[in-house]
């Protein structure tokens, strides 16, 4: 890694210099190529006025080479010696150019002064166009590059940046302000449990930060449980772009508690309460509602959930004894789910449950804000009580038999599928070393390969003996 | 709720003895969520020094500013976002100190 971040730091100094190098070079050859021009558009100028009156030659030539200097201020001494090599003109000889350079050169400043006052204001006045619109061409092409694109990017960047602080501190905040309520001294987390946080001993921090988003909270000690946890999954705050881009598409802050249940603490249960749409998409996709559990209707004849909410279960039966008054009565009945019922978002028992731990109980609450942290005070009380609830629940002998059968089927269902997967895997195998020895055939000489032929001969009438053996054995 | 659980069982539900430690589930690399903005910031990068396009150079640098604040795993993540980075910045530097792109100037 080192290495190759010193070679890619290597690589782009080296382009930066060669790139800056051709520059100067291009910029050089420009400069050869204006002193050229010049020269060329001198020597006529200059002829033109010899012509015309031969004692202002020389004169003439000086603020010629005074806008020069000035148009090119680049100090070359190119085109200042080359006037006066022009004015030498009558001495045809081209390549006396280089030996007049410098002595020419030094004899300049000291001739040209006094006529150059004079001169200038005569000859200023036609050429002062000139550099005019020289420079207002300039000024128009410098006008006309607009920053706009480094402009916006850049500004863009700042906000970025300060946006990542703020939503950073906005997010912790927010789980901090949760761990406050529910799990500091006096909470009900630490009312329900020996072991809060997720470090070891009495100071244990009470959150795990998983990157700007993710915060989880752990609490084990309990009668019927392992253990619990919480996930908060919070807006992505700190990215200025997730912003923008929830604000067209609505996300919510969630926190997930999933309870790690005793073996010998949870019956066969599966069952689920979530909101109608929700519940089907549930009932469809997760693996264990959708084998054992369908959508239960509501039964007339009792007090039950709210309409937003449906309720998917394995039996009506045990629907209804886990949907119990104090339940209902708390939060999912008519009256107390307006209020304290908003946030909630699903639940799910299950003892064939998909993943790692098979009997776990799984709730999803929305997370409201810093400032209104108590609302979830009932929601977070579900936890508990439902675990003591299912933890002291026993299925009746009908609901037993039911919920037996369909689990013995999955189970048969699940080690044929083991089997299946195993035999492929063995077949693969054998293809494989096949494959491999015919290769290796193929390279061999004919001597290795009738020693190959013999000694698979061989092999098969070994072969041929275990097969039988294994067939007793069956 | 609390006056259920006082009901149900006078005494603490806790049990210290049961209480075990926390241990972080492992994640495989494969799990992970696809990095989208530093995949977006490569192929910025890749077409602002390509092309010579200054846009596309600066969106590169933006999404890799993305890719970076939304950074997890500190050594797994930084090789991608820090090659996304250099091409961005080549990009940067060809187009402000390159040479001029033909028909326009820089």
């Amino acid at each position: 890694m080192n290495f190759s971040l010193f070679h890619l730091l290597f690589l782009l100094s080296l382009l930066i210099t060669h790139l800056s190098f051709s520059r100067v070079l291009a910029d050089s050859h420009f400069e050869g190529f204006d002193a050229e021009d010049d020269e060329t558009i001198e020597e006529e100028i200059l002829d033109h006025h010899s012509i015309r009156s031969p004692p202002v030659t020389k004169s003439d030539s000086h603020p010629l080479t005074d806008l020069e200097t000035q148009t090119e201020p680049d100090p070359n001494p190119v085109p200042a010696s080359d006037t006066p090599s022009q004015s030498d003109l009558q001495k045809p000889s081209a390549t006396s150019f280089e030996y007049w350079d410098e002595d020419e050169f030094e004899g300049l400043p000291v001739e040209q002064p006094p006529p150059e006052p004079a001169k200038d204001t005569e000859n200023a006045t036609p050429n002062d166009p000139d550099p005019k619109t020289t420079a207002k061409s300039q000024d128009v092409t410098v006008s006309k590059k607009s920053f706009t694109v480094e402009i916006v990017c850049g500004s863009f960047l700042i906000v970025f940046v300060i946006n990542y602080f703020t939503g950073k501190r906005e997010n912790e905040n927010l789980a901090l302000a949760w761990a406050a309520k529910f799990a500091t001294k006096g909470s009900i987390f630490e009312k329900n449990f020996s072991l809060l946080g997720v470090g070891e001993g009495e100071d244990s921090p009470l959150l795990l930060k998983e990157g700007q988003t993710v915060f989880k909270f752990y609490a084990s000690g309990r009668r019927y449980c392992q253990g619990l946890l919480a996930t908060m999954e919070l807006k992505s705050r700190h990215d200025l772009i997730s912003r923008l881009f929830n604000l067209v598409v609505p996300c919510k802050d969630e926190i997930t508690f999933e309870v790690y249940m005793n073996d010998e603490a949870m019956d066969q249960v599966i069952f689920a309460v979530a909101k109608k749409k929700a519940a089907k998409g549930m009932q469809k996709e997760v693996r264990d509602l959708q084998r054992f559990a369908g959508l239960v209707p509501n039964p007339s004849g009792r007090k039950w959930v709210v309409d937003e909410l449906s309720v998917i279960s394995e039996s009506k039966e045990v629907a209804g004894d886990l949907i119990t008054e104090a339940v209902l009565e708390q939060v999912f009945g008519d009256k107390a789910y307006e209020k304290y019922g908003k946030n909630f978002i699903s639940m799910h028992f299950s003892d064939q449950h998909p993943g790692m731990h098979r009997k776990m109980l799984v709730f999803k609450f929305a997370l409201p804000d810093a400032n209104n942290m108590a609302d979830m005070t009932r929601l977070v009380a579900l936890v508990p009580y439902y675990i003591d609830l299912i933890g002291r629940y026993k299925l009746s002998s009908q609901a037993r038999s039911k919920t037996e059968t369909a689990r013995v089927k999955a189970a048969q269902e699940a080690y044929k599928e083991l089997q299946n997967a195993r035999q492929e895997a063995l077949q693969r195998k054998k293809a494989e070393k096949k494959k491999m020895l015919e290769e290796a055939e193929a390279k061999l000489s004919a001597e290795a390969v009738r020693k190959r032929e013999a000694k698979e001969r061989a092999r098969q009438m070994k072969k041929g003996m275990p097969k039988m053996k294994m067939t007793r054995a069956h | 709720m609390s006056h259920n659980n006082n009901s149900t069982s006078a005494n603490d539900p806790r049990q210290p003895s049961a209480a075990k430690p926390y241990v972080p589930q492992p994640v495989s690399p494969e799990d992970l969520p696809v990095d989208y903005s530093g995949f977006i910031a490569v192929v910025f990068g890749i077409a602002g020094v390509m092309f010579r396009y200054k846009l596309s150079s600066w969106l590169a640098i933006i999404f890799c500013a993305q890719s970076l604040a939304n950074m997890k795993n500190v050594e797994n993540d930084l090789k991608q976002i820090s090659m996304a980075m250099m091409f961005a910045i080549m990009g940067l530097v060809t187009n402000y100190f390159g040479p001029a792109r033909p028909g326009t100037r820089s």
